[in-house]
């Protein structure tokens, strides 16, 4: 909610100063109110391209899905398991999505909460994001189940077989990790578009649209009664997500370091995972919002000041992604065990050298050129950049879950790994169930949050307020938090 | 339920009128904006929203909830290891505080439509499409001899279009 603010200094000047780009969240190009409801409702008309990718999308989805009837026919063993590696590319994909959902609350909750003005005009997409990366990774677990019908075993609930899950596996702590998370993000993407379903009641022409409107709308009305609780209920549902972001992926993390394999038992795995997880997910915010705000004429709402800051929390996490793998080097070497620095050498220079130097590149090197301004600000690098991101992690979580198994304690437990046209097809399928539902989403709702752009854009006023006005209509000698708000 | 609304097209001629209409205690007013506005908060002060407690409630029958749902299936189906302890609070931590987030976000949604008033049915009268595009409006209730009296007040606040409705 904008607000006008006393300054902590008579220095006027000094605070007028733009405090870009992290956070600068002014829209020059934004006159008025109208003008935003206006442009980003336009973006809700399905166009041509948007029925091909929609049907390549669908297609992808097939070809995942043919697999999987094909293995739930033959059994898990189509997939390419051979002891010891039981565990391979499904795992390696439940936690490549699990990760792309963390950037989705971060941008929408953390953020929030620190008040960062360049949330505002991406967080629609990083949420929706989210949702769908959640549901793309819960698919996994299930598919890598020999019954995958069965997987509500899971779930704790009286039953006639008189038996409950083990409470202290870090597998169900996963199930209820997830559940919670997706239900929690799902919650927090409807509540925050209950005001943008108003609108578009509103303003729908179609009759069946506006009634599908008007239900998911709630009966919304914008009152003064209405605002001011949901403004406190998002501020919660934000305190309480934040946490859950650092909580979900530190629990997928255990699901490894729980275990005494080599390169799993470490306790830099909760941070590690969190840090991978949120630069993994900003690399998909960045490769989605790029094409959407060029796509959708969006530019003077998603500006490069926006990108610009999410470029510097792309190369913060990177950094810190890149500190953790030193760390777990240098543990291998200062811990002594033999088994530990085999496993290294396995992993550095022996038969996974090839995957460990791809996500080295990736997610170490590739990111430094965010140090220069032109980069984080040229949106065709950002793009590719981010494609490399993406393969990068995935890379990360294959070198993370396939070489452990591979190269355990005795020479026996050694093996390789090679992924199968099931795995692969599925690998396609999961991008195309994700991709569905995501241009389902982009066509169907506003992908920028048309209520939270109208707090940034200057309010009408009828006198003259340089600098706001106070609850009784009269100029305020203070600034306004937001800047520009007033000018 | 008879009233007048007031339709604005500024936020400081929204705010002036309910000032004025605060200060004149004509009745009950509602504010309708397109966009939560601090501006429009402060003038109403209405004080802190009960959501909290519902929040607070929520959190903390979810943590009792997962870690008792925990200890009882341990307890109830044991998985006896040597010199380890049946249940064990420290890893249904995990339960206790992903349960806790659930209830509570879901008790949060749950006060948000308890305090705020909605779902609703229908729109109540004095609601207009244009408050959610870019309007802002004051609905009042005042008694019927001074239903004049608030229709004037409203125009002389700046309101573009004042009307009577029921």
């Amino acid at each position: 909610m904008a607000t006008i603010t006393r300054p902590e200094t008579e220095d006027v000047e000094l605070l007028r100063r733009p405090n870009i780009p992290s956070a600068d969240v002014r829209l020059p190009a934004v006159k008025d109110y109208e003008q935003v409801d206006d442009e980003i409702t336009a973006t809700l008309h399905p166009t041509g391209q948007w029925f091909i990718g929609l049907g390549v999308a669908i297609a992808f989805l097939i070809v995942g899905a043919l697999a999987w009837t094909y293995q739930i026919y033959s059994g898990l063993g189509v997939a390419g398991y051979n002891p010891p590696v039981m565990w391979g590319v499904y795992i390696v994909t439940f936690v490549f999505w699990v990760g792309i959902g963390h950037a989705g609350t971060l941008i929408s909750a953390i953020l929030y909460l620190f008040r960062a003005g360049f949330r505002t005009t991406i967080y629609r997409c990083a949420e929706a994001m989210t949702v769908f990366a959640i549901m793309t990774a819960g698919l996994f677990p299930i598919l890598h189940l020999g019954r995958p019908w069965k997987f509500f075993w899971l779930i704790p609930y009286p039953n006639w077989r008189y038996i409950w899950p083990q409470m202290k596996s870090p597998l169900i702590w996963d199930v209820f990790a997830i559940l919670t998370y997706l239900t929690i993000s799902a919650t927090f993407l409807y509540i925050g578009l209950v005001p943008d379903f108003a609108i578009l009641r509103d303003r729908e022409k179609n009759p069946i649209r506006k009634r599908i409107f008007a239900q998911l709308a709630l009966g919304w009305r914008n009152t003064d009664r209405e605002w001011r609780h949901f403004v406190r209920a998002y501020l919660f549902l934000a305190a309480f997500s934040t946490p859950l972001v650092l909580s979900v992926h530190s629990v997928v993390s255990f699901d490894f370091a729980m275990s005494d394999v080599p390169g799993w038992h470490t306790t830099v795995f909760p941070p590690y995972f969190v840090a991978g997880a949120i630069y993994s997910g900003i690399g998909m915010v960045l490769t989605i919002i790029i094409p959407l705000r060029k796509w959708f004429n969006l530019k003077h709402y998603v500006t490069i000041n926006d990108l610009d800051a999410a470029a510097k929390l792309a190369l913060f996490t990177s950094l810190i992604v890149g500190v953790s793998y030193a760390n777990e080097w240098f543990v291998a070497w200062y811990s002594g065990s033999p088994a530990e620095k085999q496993f290294f050498a396995n992993r550095l220079w022996g038969q996974w050298w090839w995957a460990s130097s791809l996500l080295y590149t990736c997610n170490i090197c590739l990111p430094l050129s965010l140090f220069s301004q032109w980069c984080r600000r040229n949106t065709t690098w950002l793009f590719i950049l981010s494609i490399f991101i993406n393969i990068g992690m995935w890379f990360e979580r294959f070198v993370i879950v396939v070489p452990s198994l591979s190269h355990e304690f005795e020479p026996w437990q050694w093996a390789g790994y090679r992924p199968t046209w099931v795995d692969y097809a599925i690998l396609c399928g999961s991008f195309g169930w994700f991709s569905m539902w995501f241009l389902l989403f982009i066509k169907q709702f506003p992908v920028i949050a048309l209520t939270e752009i109208k707090e940034i854009v200057k309010p009408r006023l009828k006198f003259s307020h340089p600098r706001g006005i106070d609850t009784t209509a009269h100029p305020l000698p203070f600034m306004p938090d937001t800047p520009g708000e007033f000018d | 339920m008879r009233g007048v609304i007031g339709v604005f097209r500024e936020l400081d001629t929204t705010c002036d009128a309910i000032a004025v209409l605060k200060k004149k205690k004509l009745g009950e007013f509602t504010v309708y904006s397109p966009t939560p506005r601090h501006e429009i908060e402060h003038a109403i002060d209405k004080g802190p929203s009960a959501v909290r407690m519902f929040t607070l409630i929520g959190g903390l029958a979810g943590v009792t909830f997962g870690y008792w749902i925990a200890i009882w299936i341990s307890d109830y189906w044991p998985i006896v290891v040597g010199g380890k302890a049946i249940a064990s609070w420290i890893p249904y931590t995990v339960f206790g505080f992903e349960v806790m987030i659930l209830i509570g976000g879901l008790a949060t949604v749950a006060g948000l439509f308890a305090t705020a008033r909605f779902p609703r049915i229908t729109h109540t009268v004095g609601y207009d499409s244009r408050f959610s595009y870019g309007d802002y409006g004051v609905w009042i209730e005042p008694a019927p001899d001074k239903m004049q009296e608030a229709e004037q007040l409203l125009r002389d606040a700046g309101a573009t279009e004042v009307r009577v409705e029921r």
